[in-house]
């Protein structure tokens, strides 16, 4: 599903990854984990094409995304989720039109749009809170409008960076019971994390990386 | 595209106006002002322009006569010019007397110097109007050959300076307002473009999470052009209409503009009011098309 060779990428005379080579299968849950400043949010932004490496190849489904055209680039985001840490949802728009927003961007129908953010905000439980905006909720619920915008147009592969960074340990919990649901439904998840609390507690698969070196796995 | 989508872009467009309605108060009303000074030129050009064709068409030749020639020669010189010229028009016929009399009065105080003169020594002449055949403007060359051809006639005159000098004038004319034009239209340009700056500045965090979700740089540009182009036929109309309004309220008072109230004053036609709207719009599209441009680069 997710393959990476021979992947560097350089912010000016910083190094942030080297060579990092890595494969990812359809339907796995891993873990991105490291101390911060790692690289691991410029892992996932590359494997979401917000970056280009500065050599190597990413490969998404067997798309090689150094090789892809801007607007395909625009279509495949449409098929995989990225869930930030800061949650980044329009708050001047509810939590409905924000999730309903991946997929009018997609051109989908009204009345399927009204459907699938329906059903996605009833998944992560936020079904009766549809007309309220970002800022009446939580900061667990605005993660979770977050996920379900993220999961809306069902894509194959959901990454999210540091998705409990700004959560207390109860929240955190109620994200990952989400995204164990989600995996369990067939999506390839991949999550950057250096909370080692949440680690513990996990049996999934972890990709460690150090000073932008993949340095074990576990 | 989905045409499916084109209702969506449409309310997206009007969504952004209302959102950002004082910023296209003020792009709105700058614009209004601008296209009106052009209108207003374009209005004072269009009459100009008429009123010289009008008097371009018809020009007039005097006919001096031969020494001698009794009225019946004359009469009979009168109907051979409306016989063969159907646009003539006899407009003054000045016997000897008459033109001396004309001389002394234009002379006044230096009429002195015609005293020493044993005789009159000015001919008599008709005055004629040539008047647009078939809306076309007679050529006056082979008129004045075939006139002198006449028994009686001693020498035909007649000025095309006065046209040449108007022509030059509508040249110049012209050329500032293309100048105007041209000017006008690059501050319109430069309004639209940030106008539409303003609010993509103001939609930024928008844009970025429809980008990562997904939608191509033409689905976000799209709702933009149309509010350029909304902007642009928004200020097209206004401005019309407030010509219009200062055109009647004009002709009601007969203002004497520059002196030519006692000529008619008409409202530019139709296809100039479509020209004006339609440039308006289209100049809201390319400023938004520039606007764009420069925000998807960055």
């Amino acid at each position: 599903m997710i393959q990476l060779f021979h992947l560097f990428k350089n912010f000016g005379p910083n190094v942030a990854l080297q060579d990092i080579n890595l494969r990812i299968r359809k339907g796995d849950f891993v873990f991105v984990t490291g101390p911060s400043g790692a690289g691991k949010t410029t892992l996932m932004r590359l494997m979401f094409g917000a970056e280009k490496p500065t050599s190597g190849n990413i490969l998404i489904n067997g798309i090689n995304l150094n090789r892809i055209r801007r607007q395909k680039l625009d279509l495949l985001r449409r098929k995989v989720g990225f869930v930030f840490q800061d949650f980044k949802l329009l708050t001047g728009k509810t939590i409905f039109e924000n999730v309903a927003l991946a997929l009018e961007v997609a051109g989908e129908r009204p009345s399927y749009i009204r459907k699938k953010a329906h059903l996605a905000l009833r998944s992560v439980g936020l079904g009766k809170r549809e007309q309220s905006y970002p800022l009446q909720l939580s900061g667990g619920e605005q993660q979770r409008v977050a996920i379900a915008r993220a999961i809306v147009n069902d894509p194959l592969v959901l990454l999210a960076d540091e998705p409990t960074g700004n959560l207390d340990p109860e929240l955190t919990k109620d994200i990952m019971l989400l995204f164990r649901t989600i995996h369990m439904k067939g999506t390839t998840l991949v999550v950057a994390t250096h909370s080692r609390n949440l680690l513990e507690e996990t049996a999934q698969k972890q990709i460690i990386l150090n000073r932008g070196r993949l340095v074990g796995s576990k | 595209m989905k045409l499916r989508l084109i209702p969506y872009f449409v309310k997206q467009a009007f969504q952004n106006v209302k959102k950002n309605r004082l910023v296209h108060i003020v792009g709105i009303s700058t614009m209004v002002i601008s296209l009106l000074i052009f209108g207003t030129f374009l209005l004072l050009f269009y009459n100009l322009d008429n009123w010289i064709h009008g008097w371009g068409n018809s020009f007039s030749m005097s006919i001096y006569l031969e020494e001698g020639i009794d009225s019946g020669a004359e009469k009979g010189l009168v109907q051979l010019i409306n016989r063969h010229f159907p646009g003539a028009k006899i407009e003054k016929i000045i016997s000897k007397k008459q033109a001396y009399k004309d001389l002394l009065r234009a002379l006044g105080k230096d009429a002195i110097v015609l005293q020493g003169l044993p005789r009159n020594p000015l001919p008599a002449s008709i005055e004629v109007l040539f008047k647009p055949l078939n809306g076309k403007r007679p050529d006056p060359f082979p008129i004045k050959e075939k006139l002198e051809t006449f028994q009686g006639v001693e020498e035909v005159q007649y000025s095309e300076e006065w046209l040449d000098r108007f022509e030059g004038l509508m040249r110049v004319v012209r050329l500032a307002g293309i100048i105007i034009g041209g000017l006008l239209s690059l501050g319109v340009l430069f309004i639209v473009t940030n106008t539409i700056k303003l609010t993509l500045y103001s939609r930024e965090e928008e844009i970025e999470i429809m980008k990562l979700v997904g939608a191509t740089d033409w689905f976000v540009k799209i709702p933009f052009l149309i509010e350029g182009t909304i902007q642009g036929m928004v200020s097209g109309f206004i401005s019309l209409l407030a010509l219009y309004a200062g055109y009647a309220f004009l002709s009601a008072k007969k203002a004497d503009i520059l002196g030519l109230a006692i000529l008619d004053f008409l409202f530019v036609p139709a296809p100039y009011i479509l020209t004006i709207f339609l440039v308006s719009a289209g100049l809201g599209l390319v400023g938004s098309f520039i606007a764009l441009g420069r925000f998807f680069k960055l």
